[in-house]
């Protein structure tokens, strides 16, 4: 499940780049790029920055993800910051949601405690509200989150910001293996995820979706000037699909 | 109202990661409250470290001058030389009380750093310090002050290199050292329960206040002056009287080049409601949502944010907003050196400089207290013109 900053390095490059890499991509998650993504680290963050200075805002963002419904029904899921979706207007932004055809909607600064409002207006726009599972989310925590959550968990892999990892903790398992055996609802994990070993691993401790973020927009930094960065990125994705593992 | 809120203000935006070390900082705080041994141990380091309590002083030739009667709540005397060290010590005592070995924290001015490197050495943990690059230029003297205290400067070089990205960074940090750190937050902002814990823990400056004004003038006064950045000191110093209901409270902005340039801090004039740093609150932004760079000649009232008992404080109408601009603060800063041999920071400048204007506006010998929220020693560079 590969995420992308929407108008990451600019609205028509990254048009072709989600075009390129849709036909391998099981769910897209796509981020509207905030003014201070503090869930997210340099690499994300640089490329909000690029995306908001070639003019992406929240408009333009439901624009691209109707071009994008045009081409293709991949499920997309948004990752917007709570200040962003508030100022639109709680019912209007999940209203453009729908008419843009999103699937999904994850506020990465919306804990349960807050989210009330946000699930009963998903809920009338049949929006699943996708929420955040962490290392630090207790028992109680992951029950009451659960009576929200819909869609599926997103299970944050490492204790920190977006960014690539060298390696995962043994504590990645167990977290996975409560949280499956608490809900129904897939569990896709994501943070990190840099090569297709971790791939492979994490769903052998049994992920059903693996979001990979940070490693492919470095490939985005890197080659932004480059013609042919849209094919880079799908070469890369592509390489990355792995076939069902069966344990 | 719903826990964690003032009115329709505050909440908890952060993610998950953050979610129960919030709830554990704010059920150790309730037990560190309780704790007999813990309180009088703060309260010892309150007089023997701080120095307090600050002296209430009368600022006689200031007084002459605009024909009222000026009294400075001194906590540019407190060590350290702001009011931060109220809120440092407090909060440094209670992450040694939760077992924490490592403390973080945010700065702009620089002040809230020197008061979190201090607590720090003195209580021997490890000590962070997250500052905008921008910020590092102009606060020269606090950098080299938090560094001499033992504590590692981080240069923040992402967005506007100001308080609000060392912020952004300080929050990315306790999310990545969740379980050895406790994020000492500098001002009355964040998600709860810093708002309420740091206003407490400055409320110390109104409670002396209050006690030293009905000793030396008999009475209560009838206006209360504070700079407003994230509200720690102006609500620090209100606090203890926002049932004295005809005690007047203004709390004075960063105006910067002026309102209509657009590049200025005053929340309360060109900001409405948005989420910023895990709270709901008074906040600049554009029309979508994404955060203005603010600006203003100290460092500390630059940020587009403010804390979230401002914004209902104002509502109610208890408190009333004002602002001036870098101009007239530097101004402030000239006059009150000159005149009571004080060199005050640049954000309390503010608030003196709001007082030469609020003194033209209403009769004359009111009984008015400023914050006098910090010394000018950081500023030097930054105001050399005045005396070179």
């Amino acid at each position: 499940m590969p995420f992308l900053v929407a108008g990451d390095p600019n609205s028509k490059i990254s048009f072709e780049i989600a075009r390129k890499i849709l036909p391998y991509a099981d769910l897209l998650e796509l981020g509207f790029p905030y003014s201070d993504p503090l869930a997210d680290g340099p690499v994300i963050q640089a490329a909000d920055a690029r995306a908001l200075s070639s003019g992406m805002n929240t408009d333009r963002g439901f624009e691209f993800i109707r071009r994008i419904r045009e081409i293709s029904q991949v499920p997309i899921t948004v990752l917007v910051y709570a200040n962003l979706v508030i100022q639109r207007g709680l019912d209007q932004f999940y209203k453009d949601a729908e008419k843009s055809g999103i699937d999904g909607i994850l506020i990465p600064d919306l804990p349960f405690e807050e989210a009330k409002e946000f699930v009963a207006v998903a809920k009338k726009y049949q929006i699943n509200q996708i929420f955040l599972v962490t290392h630090t989310t207790t028992k109680q925590r992951l029950s009451n989150i659960l009576k929200y959550a819909q869609g599926y968990i997103y299970l944050v892999s490492v204790l920190g910001t977006t960014g690539v990892r060298n390696s995962f903790s043994a504590d990645l398992r167990a977290l996975i293996r409560r949280v499956k055996k608490s809900t129904e609802l897939p569990v896709s994990v994501g943070f990190g995820v840099a090569n297709k070993e971790q791939i492979t691993d994490l769903v052998k401790f049994g992920a059903d979706g693996v979001i990979m973020g940070s490693r492919l927009i470095k490939i985005i930094e890197q080659f932004h000037k480059s013609k042919n960065l849209p094919l880079r990125v799908q070469k890369f994705v592509r390489s990355m699909k792995i076939n069902k593992v069966k344990l | 109202m719903k826990k964690g809120y003032f009115g329709e203000f505050g909440g908890q935006f952060v993610p998950e990661t953050l979610m129960q070390a919030l709830t554990d900082t704010e059920q150790a705080y309730k037990k560190f409250k309780k704790n007999k041994k813990a309180q009088t141990e703060f309260a010892r380091l309150l007089r023997e470290f701080v120095g307090r309590p600050t002296p209430l002083y009368f600022a006689q030739r200031l007084s002459e001058k605009l024909s009222q009667e000026i009294y400075l709540k001194r906590e540019d005397l407190a060590h350290t030389g702001a009011h931060k060290i109220n809120n440092a010590l407090g909060q440094a005592l209670l992450a040694k009380f939760m077992g924490k070995k490592r403390i973080i924290a945010e700065t702009g001015a620089g002040q809230h750093g020197v008061a979190t490197a201090a607590a720090a050495a003195k209580l021997g943990l490890e000590c962070v310090v997250y500052m905008g690059r921008v910020d590092i230029e102009r606060q020269k003297p606090n950098v080299i002050r938090m560094k001499l205290l033992g504590a590692k400067v981080v240069p923040v070089l992402s967005g506007s290199q100001t308080l609000k990205d060392a912020i952004n960074e300080a929050i990315r940090d306790w999310v990545a050292n969740i379980k050895t750190t406790h994020y000492l937050l500098g001002s009355a902002l964040g998600p709860h329960p810093y708002p309420s814990i740091v206003r407490d823990f400055q409320k110390v400056i109104g409670k002396e206040a209050r006690a030293q004004i009905l000793r030396v003038a008999g009475r209560l006064p009838d206006y209360l002056i504070a700079c407003v950045g994230g509200g720690s000191n102006s609500l620090g110093l209100f606090y203890q009287f926002l049932s004295d209901a005809k005690v007047k409270m203004i709390g004075v902005e960063a105006g910067g080049l002026g309102i209509k340039s657009g590049k200025h801090a005053a929340r309360f004039f060109g900001g409405r409601l948005g989420i910023l740093h895990g709270t709901k609150s008074f906040l600049l932004q554009d029309e979508f949502g994404q955060i203005l760079t603010t600006h203003s000649v100290s460092a500390g009232l630059d940020y587009p944010s403010v804390g979230p008992e401002h914004s209902f404080l104002r509502g109610l109408g208890r408190i009333k907003y004002s602002f001036v601009t870098d101009q007239q603060a530097l101004e402030a800063f000239h006059n009150l050196s000159q005149l009571e041999g004080i060199i005050p920071a640049l954000e309390s400048a503010h608030a003196v400089a709001y007082v030469f204007q609020l003194a033209k506006k209403i009769p004359k010998n009111q009984l008015i207290i400023i914050n006098l929220s910090g010394r000018g020693d950081k500023d030097l560079e930054t105001v050399k013109e005045l005396y070179e």
